[in-house]
């Protein structure tokens, strides 16, 4: 990790900046103790690098004031939102400033009649879900780190989630975006309409950017009517492919369920032994299934879902009866995360994504991968969406972690071989960067990083990220 | 015990710490939520950083309140972290001369802590601008802020020297008061003391106990927090009890969960003998009762320490539904913002907090508010009291009180 260097000359424009950007923003606003910048220095990987300012804007002017100062000096910048992805998107890599947009947490306005909503990009994804609810509406991306994470940073990643496979992922909500450039100037794209096809679709191309490009200062969403209802099965099979068969069993009979959740043995035993949840010693996998819609389509569609699991040869099926007890199975879901520490201290959380059809391909090769067991691993995820969670799972011991380090690379290969991607939500930023070429020809590089030349030509925003350098 | 050193690995910055810290929700501020103070703790272990005034005020923006733990995915048992910090604020930065000399010379000392309040009562006669049995808080007073209780003429501990020997009590219990209750809210005090009577429970309130040692523990002086631990111990144990029981939610957290490292697992029988009064009427007392609820909308307040530490939601509310017109508020759960020393770094974020409480309140449509707290009490008296309003605060026991004369429960049959 390389820290902004301080030199002499160095030292005094460093000195320079803060005092341009505390006449700008005042002191309140522009921090620059040791002890604020420690707590700007990492994110969700727990990697760190000191920021050496960090910047508290209170709306677009404060942005593209700092961005000015930034561009003229050609200072790192970074945009934050709660800090919690899961690549290394927020950490200040170089040094520099890093901006705390948690602090535009603005809800601008709700129009319930033309389903949209303009946020700032500090509101919490939960907060924003939570709001809306008020009028009946849903904006359905649910990450798992809703309820803390950022819209912006949902937007900057374009996250994903549990309800991916009926509702699409924070991409498809976004109608239209106010983005600060690198020199300071701002633009609009997209239109506060539910389609617009004037131009180049501009907006798209700044989401996923992972604060490579600009830095959003408001963000237009577009809403649906929330579902009147929800109800939640459980299977249990004693054999992996039997769940998957499952899974598409379901979706050929023509349904979408709002979640669609698969979990292999090793996370069940994680889980098993974290909750007391009561799962057999023979079950080899489990799928969590919520459907949602209104009285009668559940009616109608429950039967079926579960139909699919039994023909599909789950030993067991289950429906939550009761608030309680979708609450249980559902906690269950949401205890892996910590469940898996009880296996190994370290964890490499991959987010893998192939084609459905390629899924069992791909766990086999993932099995092979680790033929001789000499690693835990446990998988997990979204198989609506072909999006598997492959969390590699290793000791304190540089040995396993070499090990655990070249199971990922292979595992990579792999997905790429089959045509997945090597990110289905969470992102590149510095963690996965080494791997992107593998998905991406060197013909398409090229043109991102032309986009990424034009629109950032002194290379300030975000550096580190995405690309290797 | 666990190392904080240790202890700070285990936070992997995942930020869901989030979504319940209740300083972290107003202001947003990544140094005033604990996976901010656990990496500032990170940089001290790693001598990055030192102790500074900055440093003391993000380490005093925590309440203590433990929210964070009950949600934290990979367990970080963040109390220890926290108690780390707030020793290591004492031992690098020094206590203020003037709570250093209570907390070491006059809390072992209940005589002196005595006269020490005997004179403060004395003096605030002179106080002006009393309102509603409240007063302005001296050294905030030319702020023209905080409006605190009088102290009482006479402190609950004397009051309740003499122990009502009941004839074949049920059990006899011990009643740790607390500072608060001892010196402010005596009849919270006697109020336990006559509802544990009428249920035919003998309580002794035991002459030598003193303060739990919270104050001196949240500003790190852990020397003097072991010495008041070690000295209620040896009250406690001196007598014969079948349960110790308090009022105050800070009161039970300290002497029932923080005693344990204290003082060691040799505490842990007295521990699991340690309850909050609404808890314990609860387990021993529940159906045996009976009550003429008072004709009064009563809400709940609870306190963090109660709630978030002790996880106890049912009890007092349960206790309430039987003896007054019950009403929920929203967010019953949230904070205060009352509480030591963070009420006096950070008093611009406790007026906020508080400013949410009272709303709540206010929305619940209630004529008293009930919790069980004295802190709590005081807290939300304050909002109160500030503002002119009708809607009493009290702590929950007092209801049951009125409750249970109503209902004609007799006194409990004197030996």
């Amino acid at each position: 990790m390389k820290l902004f260097q301080k030199t002499k000359t160095e030292d005094s424009k460093h000195q320079r900046v803060l005092r341009e950007l505390i006449e700008v923003m005042g002191k309140e606003r522009v921090l620059s103790a040791i002890e604020d910048r420690i707590c700007y220095s990492y994110d969700g990987t727990k990697q760190k690098a000191l920021p050496d300012i960090v910047v508290r804007p209170d709306g677009t002017s404060d942005v593209s004031n700092t961005l000015k100062i930034a561009n003229k000096y050609e200072i790192p910048i970074y945009a934050r939102g709660a800090g919690t992805g899961l690549t290394g998107g927020a950490v200040p890599l170089m040094g520099g400033i890093v901006f705390d947009l948690k602090s535009m947490n603005r809800i601008i306005e709700i129009c319930p009649e033309d389903f949209i909503a303009t946020v700032e990009p500090g509101v919490v994804t939960k907060d924003l879900q939570d709001e809306i609810a008020k009028f009946d509406l849903f904006y359905p991306p649910d990450p798992s780190s809703a309820a803390f994470s950022t819209i912006g940073g949902n937007v900057a990643e374009c996250a994903g989630g549990i309800t991916g496979l009926k509702y699409g992922v924070t991409r498809d909500y976004i109608l239209a975006l106010e983005i600060v450039l690198p020199d300071g100037s701002v633009i609009n794209t997209g239109r506060k309409t539910l389609r617009s096809v004037t131009g180049y679709d501009l907006t798209r191309l700044f989401i996923g950017s992972e604060g490579t490009l600009g830095v959003f200062t408001k963000i237009t969403v577009k809403l649906i009517p929330k579902p009147k209802k929800i109800e939640t099965l459980a299977a249990y099979f004693s054999d992996r492919d039997d769940a998957i068969d499952a899974a598409d069993l379901i979706i050929d009979n023509n349904i979408l369920p709002r979640t669609l959740e698969f979990m292999d043995k090793m996370t069940i035993n994680a889980v098993r032994s974290y909750t007391g949840t009561d799962v057999g010693e023979d079950v080899e996998a489990l799928l969590l299934i919520d459907i949602d819609g209104t009285e009668e389509s559940i009616s109608h569609e429950m039967p079926v879902v579960r139909n699919a699991c039994k023909e599909s040869k789950a030993s067991k099926t289950k429906v939550a009866e009761t608030a309680k007890e979708r609450e249980t199975i559902w906690a269950a879901r949401r205890s892996i995360s910590p469940a898996l520490y009880n296996i190994a201290l370290h964890k490499i959380n991959e987010d893998i994504c192939v084609p459905r059809s390629k899924i069992k391909e791909i766990l086999q090769k993932v099995d092979q991968i680790n033929e001789h067991q000499t690693i835990y691993i446990a998988n997990f995820g979204h198989i609506g969406d072909g999006n598997i969670h492959v969390n590699i799972m290793y000791n304190d011991d540089p040995d396993q972690a070499e090990l655990a380090e070249s199971i990922v690379n292979k595992v990579m290969r792999e997905v790429v071989a089959v045509g997945g991607t090597i990110s289905g939500e969470h992102g590149i930023g510095n963690k996965k960067s080494q791997f992107m070429e593998l998905e991406i020809s060197p013909k398409e590089m090229a043109i991102m990083k032309r986009f990424k030349n034009y629109f950032d030509p002194k290379g300030i925003m975000n550096p580190g990220k995405m690309f290797i350098r | 015990m666990t190392d904080w050193k240790e202890e700070v690995n285990k936070c992997s910055k995942c930020g869901k710490c989030h979504t319940v810290c209740p300083v972290f929700l107003e202001t947003g501020d990544e140094s005033m939520v604990s996976r901010g103070r656990i990496s500032l703790a990170e940089a001290l272990r790693d001598k990055q950083i030192v102790y500074t005034d900055k440093l003391r005020d993000y380490v005093y923006s925590c309440k203590k309140c433990m929210r964070c733990r009950t949600v934290c995915p990979s367990g970080v048992d963040y109390e220890v972290i926290i108690s780390a910090m707030l020793r290591g604020v004492a031992e690098d930065m020094g206590v203020p001369l003037f709570p250093r000399i209570i907390f070491r010379y006059i809390l072992p000392r209940r005589i002196l802590f005595d006269i020490m309040l005997k004179v403060s009562s004395k003096i605030q006669r002179f106080i002006p601008m009393e309102k509603r049995g409240q007063m302005r808080h001296l050294p905030l007073l030319f702020m023209g802020k905080r409006w605190i209780p009088t102290l009482a003429k006479k402190s609950a501990l004397k009051k309740l020297r003499k122990t009502k020997k009941l004839k074949n009590p049920r059990m006899r219990v011990g009643l740790f008061t607390g500072c608060l209750i001892n010196y402010i809210y005596v009849d919270i005090a006697e109020a336990v003391v006559d509802v544990l009577n009428r249920m035919n429970i003998e309580v002794v309130v035991p002459q030598r106990q003193l303060c739990c040692g919270t104050p001196s523990s949240s500003m790190g002086d852990h020397k003097s927090s072991k010495k008041l631990a070690d000295l209620n111990r040896e009250v406690f144990e001196s007598h014969k009890l079948d349960a110790i029981v308090t009022a105050c939610a800070t009161c039970t957290k300290t002497i029932k969960m923080d005693y344990l490292r204290t003082l060691g697992p040799s505490w842990q029988p007295m521990s699991d003998k340690i309850y909050d009064i609404s808890e314990f009427i609860e387990k021993y007392c529940g159906d045996e009762y009976e009550t003429k609820p008072v004709d009064e909308k009563v809400t709940y307040h609870d306190p963090c320490h109660l709630l978030w530490v002790r996880g106890i939601s049912d009890e007092p509310r349960n206790v309430l539904k039987k003896s007054s017109n019950f009403v929920e508020m929203d967010q019953a759960g949230a904070c205060c913002g009352g509480g030591g020393i963070f009420t006096i770094i950070h008093y611009d974020l406790t007026l906020k907090m508080l400013e949410r409480k009272v709303a709540s309140i206010e929305r619940s449509g209630a004529d008293t508010v009930a919790t069980n707290c004295p802190g709590c009490v005081m807290q939300i008296a304050d909002g109160f009291a500030g503002k002119d309003s009708k809607i009493k605060t009290t702590h929950s026991i007092q209801i049951l009180q009125k409750a249970l004369v109503n209902g004609g429960v007799n006194k409990g049959n004197e030996e």
